[in-house]
């Protein structure tokens, strides 16, 4: 990830140069400050007369020197932002835009909520580090390394103080790092587990009263809460520890560099101000190790973090598009040639077995199966959101593969089971694959999936606007819009993944009547619950454990098939 | 009243809204009412509150007291006077260690006093939030009420943890600085002071500037996640749709600006440090001249300057601090405002005292009228009578009020008029936990919890042995299911439960139901995702479990209800036709057109 930061590396050099410039003049000033004490103040050069011009004369060039520092500082926090928020947003696109070409079985395997983290929270992570890097860790450093080389041009014997400061301050903030960060884990786990406790209470708060667990609950939250608590105050206790060790190392070592300033003092070798100059800058230096501290819990998570976001960037996206993009002559056709398919990671348990299938254009298709029978897996091959493992899906004659992808999807228009509802307004919903089409269209595909009627009841009709997830539709009023969605595509192949389960029978019967009069060339794929629902389909598919169990029409069906009558008898009191 | 206080409040979270360093401050609206309340809990800690405001007065005197020693030591350097010396650093010494002991103390205590008010305060809103009525978890947006215990609770807990004893000791250190500078030189501490005013103005001229690019930065960043979390949330529409580059762009362009935001943002926040340096600094010489004038005119010593260099720093950190800390306890008393909000909520009306262990399962609706909004009448005047051991079906369209007779039977709602009995005794005199108790519900939208199967199933029954687990597993036809699981009964559901399909979420939580073995059962959508043939077994292991209990069933698909025993033909909250399939059919009414739409299907 590092390569990011090349296209900013002269942010990346200027931010600490104008950093040096900044810290310099913090160091230089408890020199003029001790000049202004003893030449200015004591008049130790002049024979113990003070001259209060030098005091002036010094202190406006303290001033002015600070003045110059403020500037540098400003501005190298104008490269050091200018560098870390670009490098932060470059890889943030790019994060996202890797995420959006993942096939589905990455997707699946990340997780979306991580992919969420990961493209939100990770990269604020990532980009506070860098900023940190540059500017925080520039300055502690040239602060503890300028102070050190100060403070030592002052007198050497104060060099003792440092160095048997330094280790101790260094063993105790290694110490309670290394204490410190396991907890940090453990903490964000509890704190994980008692939101989740919260969130399964909010949202299943029916089947708690329902089974009259309040009490449970009760207890479960408790001992999440006592848990979480437990943790916190465990790493808030250690952290009370750490202030006051280190701040005894300071004043213990200021202390010390009084002691040796005096004798100093007494053999002439130093000055007063001097003394008070060292004492500026030994708590210089030991703030400079603590502020390390801070700094390294920084890096220490922006690196868990960058190393997240590598995953996402170093990830290739499993399924590439072909190259062809061109004309088939054939339009809608979908084969299935010996396909079988596996879940990543299922231990490969087939869940399609050796299919082999055709489907003709213009053919409406109905499959029907038990809960787990591969229906929904099938349809998915189709588009290539999952590669098969073995065989050839072929769309109008040419192999999934070799079409580029823009072009296969652009043949087929999928309604998923789970109708995906974003929060903008039905019209760009319902638009969604087609951003261009216009109301007559809109309204000519809500009409078709029977969403218009409800769309029009509502107060502002296509300008209604969704909430987030679709909270605001009901479950049939969601699958309409996205069946309304799906025809307005007007691809060649229209996949139902069960998407008209919560309609109910009458509306469903008008939807595939529109359906069947309006778009007759259109190759329909219907996976279906209801034997109504497919009834009236060219052909029939039962899918029984990943293979075809009987192919026909309604009729052929009831007639050769038994699991088909089975189904049908299940469905139909005689 | 406090319907319009809800209202306000439910535009305030904005998602991603999560890092406290740069949230607006917000004004609580009644602050001093919920502060009162706050100091509330703290006043059950009391002793623990007086112990370190006793330490924290202790360790102030310290810190005001030894920067004078520190000057001490320098002066009797500069005098030569080294005898003194080994005195003044023992005494030195001894205050550092006060200190730093007090230190210790103060941050150990206000530890545990943060931890135990929060551990507290969480308990006392689960408590609520468990007891709620589902009238206020179905109208309140889940991420708000969340928000209460995550953002919420926690914002206090910080600032509790933190602002707390930084604002005492900061107010202390100030009163204590000034009155040592006073003592000290008049002079110079007043000169002193215009390094505060100046520390003030500036920090008041960049917050202010801050504020607007913080703001905005707030609200792209909000947008930002927004994007994120529904565009990867819903990535199988947007690649069905090859929508990625338009999603692309979108998110490319919100990322531009909040980066340029973002950028004015912290380099004004950034120039804050530089600034007071400057500041700082200029303290330093206007000291120093002084100081030194004084010095050269015998008013003061050397090591008084020491000491108000010192000091001038010490005075010019806890003003900063003050200023922020007011604007986190403000944010602090508005989230407590809301948590407090959540907590006076109505507990859920469980009276009642009857039992219902001897309940045969007679259910009688009479006359019921129902509203969720008044003036949108959902249920007119209903009426239904169900017998013991009878399998009773509601069917109608969307919107009919099926749902709604389960809600007012499990008393997640009470009617508006007319009463609802079991075995003759209204619902409302019958205790609510042995109503629940004795009616089981499997809702369309499954409720599993991130626990393992044996966990999740056993939900319904606790002490249930596993043999009635997997007895009722088999009953709901997935026994089969969960022992090709990775680790059977033992494997963890995740949250999301992408590992189980819809139909199999389905079949748990109707095990869970079975294995409750209820008085009543409630099946509302149930099987909508479970194929029919699997439901139909489903079916017959039902009728021997509920032999002489009563089930009520819930369903879209007629083939799931057309065995039962009355079958309720519901309209517009209406009853429009009941009797058994054949009578039903014999009608040639709506169950018959509903019946001939399903079967005869499209080809009318």
């Amino acid at each position: 990830m590092i390569k990011y930061l090349k296209k900013y590396s002269l942010f990346f050099i200027l931010a600490p140069l104008f950093m040096l410039g900044e810290v310099s003049m913090d160091l230089l000033q408890p020199r003029l400050m001790a000049a202004i004490v003893d030449d200015g103040v004591l008049g130790l050069s002049n024979g113990g007369v003070g001259d209060l011009s030098l005091v002036i004369y010094t202190g406006v060039r303290m001033v002015g020197l600070v003045l110059f520092g403020c500037f540098c500082g400003v501005m190298s926090g104008v490269f050091a932002n200018l560098c870390s928020q670009n490098y932060g947003n470059d890889i943030r696109k790019d994060a996202f835009r890797k995420v959006m070409s993942f096939s589905f079985e990455q997707t699946d395997r990340f997780s979306t909520g991580s992919l969420i983290t990961r493209v939100t929270n990770d990269i604020t992570q990532v980009q506070n580090l860098v900023s940190q890097c540059i500017r925080g860790f520039v300055r502690t450093f040239l602060l503890f390394a300028g102070g050190i080389l100060c403070m030592l041009t002052l007198d050497l014997s104060f060099g003792v103080v440092v160095a048997s400061a330094l280790p101790l301050i260094l063993i105790c903030v290694i110490f309670f790092i290394g204490k410190a960060n396991p907890k940090f884990t453990v903490l964000q786990e509890r704190l994980d587990r008692l939101n989740n406790v919260m969130q399964e209470n909010v949202s299943g708060a029916r089947v708690v009263k329902a089974y009259v667990k309040e009490e449970y609950e009760k207890n479960r939250f408790k001992t999440a809460n006592d848990e979480l608590v437990g943790t916190q105050l465990d790493v808030l206790l250690l952290f009370s520890y750490m202030t006051p060790i280190m701040n005894i190392i300071l004043n213990v070592s200021v202390v010390a560099v009084i002691k040796i300033g005096a004798v100093q003092v007494g053999e002439g070798s130093v000055t007063p101000g001097n003394v008070m100059a060292a004492i500026t800058y030994i708590s210089q230096i030991l703030n400079a190790v603590m502020r390390m501290t801070m700094i390294f819990q920084m890096v220490s998570r922006g690196v868990a973090s960058g190393r997240r976001i590598k995953e996402v960037l170093d990830c290739e996206p499993s399924i590439a598009g072909g190259s062809f993009d061109g004309e088939t002559t054939v339009k809608g056709k979908v084969e299935f040639r010996d396909v079988s398919f596996s879940y990543p990671g299922m231990g490969g348990d087939k869940v399609i077995d050796h299919m082999d299938l055709t489907i003709y254009p213009g053919e409406t298709f109905g499959i029907l199966g038990a809960t787990g029978c591969g229906k929904s897996t099938m349809v998915n091959l189709i588009p290539r959101f999952y590669e098969v493992t073995d065989g050839q899906v072929l769309v109008d004659d040419v192999n999934v593969k070799d079409y580029t992808l823009g072009a296969l999807r652009d043949k087929v228009a999928v309604a998923l089971q789970k109708s995906e509802i974003f929060s903008t307004s039905i019209r760009e919903n319902i638009a969604w694959g087609n951003p261009d089409a216009d109301d007559e269209r809109i309204r000519q595909a809500a009409g078709v999936a029977q969403a218009l009627e409800f769309i029009d009841g509502k107060e502002e009709g296509l300008d209604t606007q969704v909430t987030q997830g679709g909270h605001s539709l009901s479950g049939g009023q969601k699958q309409r819009v996205a069946i309304s969605r799906a025809i307005l595509k007007n691809a060649e192949i229209l996949i139902f993944d069960d998407t008209t389960s919560a309609l109910d029978l009458k509306t469903e019967a008008k939807l595939y009547e529109a359906l069947k009069r309006e778009y007759a060339g259109t190759t329909k794929i219907i996976i279906a619950q209801r034997i109504a629902s497919v009834k009236d389909a060219d052909r029939i598919a039962v899918l029984e454990n990943g293979h075809i169990a009987a192919l026909g029409s309604h009729e052929e069906l009831l007639e050769n098939s038994e699991i088909y009558r089975d189904i049908y008898d299940s469905q139909l009191k005689r | 009243m406090a319907e319009q206080k809800e209202q306000s409040m439910s535009n305030y979270k904005v998602p991603g809204m999560r890092t406290p360093r740069n949230r607006q401050t917000e004004k609580p609206k009644e602050g001093k009412k919920t502060l009162r309340r706050l100091v509330g809990y703290f006043a059950d800690e009391s002793k623990i509150v007086l112990l370190l405001f006793a330490v924290v007065f202790v360790v102030v005197i310290a810190s005001v007291y030894a920067p004078r020693l520190q000057s001490d030591a320098i002066d009797s350097i500069s005098q030569g006077d080294f005898g003194r010396l080994p005195a003044i650093l023992t005494v030195m010494l001894a205050v550092y260690g006060v200190q730093s002991l007090g230190t210790f103390l103060q941050s150990r205590e206000s530890a545990i006093l943060s931890q135990r008010v929060v551990e507290r305060m969480r308990e006392d809103l689960f408590d609520c939030i468990v007891n709620l009525p589902i009238k206020y978890i179905d109208s309140h947006s889940h991420g708000d009420i969340m928000s209460r215990m995550t953002n919420d609770v926690e914002n206090i807990s910080n600032t509790v943890s933190q602002s707390l004893s930084s604002l005492f000791s900061g107010v202390l250190t100030v009163i204590g600085t000034v009155a040592m500078m006073l003592w000290l030189c008049p002079p110079l501490a007043l000169l002193s002071c215009t390094t505060v005013i100046l520390t003030l103005a500036a920090t008041k001229f960049l917050s202010s500037a801050m504020r607007s690019f913080y703001r905005k930065r707030q609200v792209l960043l909000g947008n930002l996640n927004g994007t994120v979390e529904e565009m990867v949330g819903g990535y199988k529409t947007v690649v069905a749709y090859e929508r990625q580059e338009a999603v692309i762009e979108e998110f490319d362009r919100t990322a531009d600006e909040l980066t340029k935001a973002g950028i004015f943002a912290e380099i004004l926040g950034g120039s804050m440090g530089p600034v007071m340096n400057v500041i700082n600094n200029v303290g330093f010489v206007i000291i120093a001249a002084f100081g030194g004038y004084f010095a050269i005119n015998g008013v003061i010593s050397i090591g008084i300057i020491s000491a108000f260099i010192v000091y001038a720093k010490q005075f010019g950190r806890p003003i900063d601090e003050i200023a922020q800390i007011y604007g986190q306890i403000q944010t602090a008393i508005a989230g407590a405002e809301r948590v407090f909000a959540v907590i006076d909520q109505p507990r859920e009306d469980k009276s009642g005292h009857g039992d219902m262990e001897g309940a045969k399962g007679v259910i009688t609706f009479r006359n019921v009228d129902f509203s969720y909004v008044p003036g949108q009448q959902v249920l007119h005047n209903f009426n239904l009578e169900v017998r013991a051991g009878h399998k009773i079906a509601l069917v109608g369209a969307t919107g009919s009020g099926k749902t709604t007779v389960v809600n007012l039977l499990m008393r997640f709602y009470d009617a508006d008029s007319g009463e609802i009995l079991i075995d003759g005794v209204n619902i409302k005199d019958i205790d609510c936990n042995s109503l629940r108790e004795n009616t089981a519900i499997v809702l369309q939208d499954t409720v599993l919890f991130a626990d393992t199967v044996r966990n999740n199933l056993k939900y319904s029954k606790e002490g249930a042995s596993d043999e009635q687990m997997e007895q009722a597993a088999r009953m709901s036809n997935c026994h089969d299911m969960i022992l090709r699981l990775k680790d059977g009964y033992d494997t963890m559901l995740s949250g999301e439960g992408y590992n189980l399909s819809q139909g199999q979420r389905q079949l748990l939580s109707i095990a869970r139901a079975f294995l409750a073995q209820p008085k009543i059962l409630i099946l509302d959508e149930a099987t909508s995702s479970v194929d029919t043939r699997t439901e139909k077994r489903i079916q017959d292991a039902m009728v021997k479990l509920m032999e002489s209990r009563t089930s009520l069933i819930i369903a879209h698909r007629l083939s799931t209800i057309q065995d039962a025993d009355f079958i309720v033909v519901m309209d517009r909250g209406r009853m429009i036709e009941s009797g058994n399939h054949e009578e039903l059919l014999a009608k040639q009414g709506k169950y018959y057109e509903l019946y001939m739409t399903q079967f005869a299907g499209n080809a009318i």
